[in-house]
């Protein structure tokens, strides 16, 4: 047992930003839609393999992001409109729902992919490390850092700044009363459903670069993208980023620390949060 | 023209309106009068054909076409406004936001959100403020405002001088009544019958789902001793 060093931080805070990208794609669609969709881990993992497929056939990091993003927004769009139109206003049915994509889609991976372990090859000027604050880092995990707060930045002004964030934020509060405006909040949330599954995407192979993928990344990723939004508060992407930032340093604490208590090092706190805060820290009643 | 005809709605399986029928004539105001529970409310969502009650029977016809079936958003869109009972803003958007999300502000059409503050220079000074940072009456003057950015031919107006000071109801019925003059038709829900009287032209009154009395305002001002037996004794 010991103290956090600066690399142990720094470890926290790029796991951190990866769970912000994945998380804030989740809460986006947990606060408008109302669907806790638990084929969300799936997704990751799926874009996960894509992004590794298609970036070792074409050499392109970037083109495996690309392609990653654009099939898991398609798969969103056939998991919204193929499926889940037929149990819509069924919060239980949905869940149920999105659980049985998960094992399927888990399935489909194992068939595609294998049982193997892979991980995104990483483009040629990210490899190698670099000095930060006296220390030795991978240019990689730095590459995520910014990138978490990239997506954070451009998230927040997609909400706070544009008409559609917004028709989505207004959707959160009271989707009646959008779709009474004489919107079709249906559109609202189909391109919010897309937009949180290529987020998902972009995380699997992201993350798939440094954390590996194999065929249970995606319940792990979940597992922690709940704890994310239960702690942030359902729907806030504030909430996600401050969700994010505690579960990924007490992640890491618990493994430096209590490696023999590293999920209750994360899952206590969340259940004491959630004694006193019922939505979580920046969630708000409907 | 909005023609209602014999609606039975249905909440799950009670049966809240029982045969309504009732018409709202272009550009004229129309009161609809009625104490707690008697289904004004359901018969205004039943208009904008939301999720819930259902109609089972009957038809809502505008300007001859059928609404029931549609969408809410498609009612909207054929220029049907609503402003909700106790408001329904939008807790996360300014003041702004919540005129701007109906209209993009490139659209110079009908009504923008500077004619709205222009009506509502209270909205104005305020206009960065969120829905639930506002007082009652200024969360009345936007709701009216944002139904008015649909550019409406007809409002439908849930009790909008519910919980509010007297004389914020009385800078309500200005608002109505210079409406009404530019041509909107509205239906308000009212419960109090002499706030309905100073701005409308015509009663209907509603008792257990259906419509009991129906009197143009000019009758009910000479005598309205037939009314008060429905209505709440003010
Ligand atoms: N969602 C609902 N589910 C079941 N019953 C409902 C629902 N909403 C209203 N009701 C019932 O329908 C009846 C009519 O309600 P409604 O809200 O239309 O009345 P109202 O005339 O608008 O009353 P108020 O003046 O208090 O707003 C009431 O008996 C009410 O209890
Ligand atoms: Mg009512």
């Amino acid at each position: 047992m010991g103290g956090l060093n600066l690399i142990q931080l720094l470890n926290g805070l790029t796991f951190a930003s990866l769970l912000f990208i994945v998380a804030s794609g989740f809460t986006l669609i947990f606060g408008l839609l109302r669907i806790v969709n638990l084929a969300h881990g799936a997704l990751y993992l799926f874009g996960g393999y894509i992004g590794y497929t298609v970036a070792g056939s074409t050499g392109n990091f970037f083109l495996g992001v690309l392609a990653s993003m654009l099939c898991v927004a398609l798969m969103g769009l056939l998991l919204d409109e193929g499926l889940l139109r037929f149990v819509r206003g069924f919060d239980l049915r949905q869940v149920l729902l999105t659980l049985g994509v998960a094992f399927v889609l888990n399935d489909l991976a194992l068939v595609l992919w294998g049982g193997d372990t892979f991980s995104v090859p990483i483009p040629e000027m990210l490899r190698g490390a670099t000095t930060i604050g006296g220390v030795f880092y991978p240019k990689y995990r730095i590459f995520v850092l910014l990138l978490g707060v990239a997506v954070f930045a451009a998230l927040w002004l997609m909400l706070n700044r544009t008409r559609l964030g917004a028709l989505i934020r207004a959707g959160v509060d009271d989707a009646e009363m959008v779709e009474a405006m004489g919107i079709n909040i249906r559109r609202v949330f189909l391109a919010t459903f897309m937009l949180g599954a290529s987020l998902a995407g972009l995380g699997g192979v992201v993350g798939g670069a440094f954390l590996t993928l194999y065929p249970t990344a995606d319940s792990e990723i979940l597992v922690f993208s709940l704890a994310v939004v239960i702690i942030g508060g359902r729907g806030s992407l504030v909430g996600a980023a401050v969700g994010s930032l505690l579960v990924g340093l007490l992640n890491t604490i618990g493994q430096v620390m209590f490696p023999e208590l590293a999920y209750f090092v994360i899952f206590g706190p969340m259940a004491a949060i959630l004694a006193f805060r019922p939505l979580g820290l920046f969630g708000r009643a409907v | 023209m909005l023609e209602i005809k014999d609606v039975q709605s249905f909440y799950g399986e009670a049966l809240v309106l029982n045969g309504v029928t009732m018409n709202v004539k272009p550009g004229e105001v129309v009161a609809l009068l009625g104490r707690n529970g008697m289904g004004k409310t359901t018969l205004i969502r039943s208009i904008m054909c939301l999720a819930q009650p259902q109609v089972r029977a009957g038809s809502i016809k505008w300007n001859g076409e059928e609404l029931l079936g549609l969408k809410p958003h498609g009612v909207a869109q054929r220029k049907i406004a609503l402003v909700p009972q106790g408001r329904r803003l939008f807790p996360s958007l300014t003041v702004t936001e919540h005129l701007t999300m109906i209209k993009p502000t490139s659209v110079k059409e009908g009504w923008t959100a500077e004619k709205i503050f222009d009506m509502f220079p209270r909205l104005a000074e305020r206009r960065s403020h969120r829905g639930n940072q506002l007082s009652g009456g200024e969360r009345q003057m936007l709701a009216v405002g944002r139904a008015l950015m649909i550019d409406p031919e007809v409002v439908l107006m849930d009790e909008p001088s519910e919980g509010l000071a007297p004389v914020m109801v009385q800078h309500l019925e200005t608002i109505i009544a210079e409406l009404g003059k530019t041509g909107l038709g509205i239906l308000l829900v009212e419960q109090n019958l002499y706030s309905a009287l100073a701005v409308c032209d015509r009663v209907y009154v509603m008792e257990t789902g259906r419509i009991v009395h129906e009197a143009s305002a000019a009758e009910v001002r000479t005598d309205h001793s037939s009314l008060m037996k429905y209505l709440v004794v003010q």
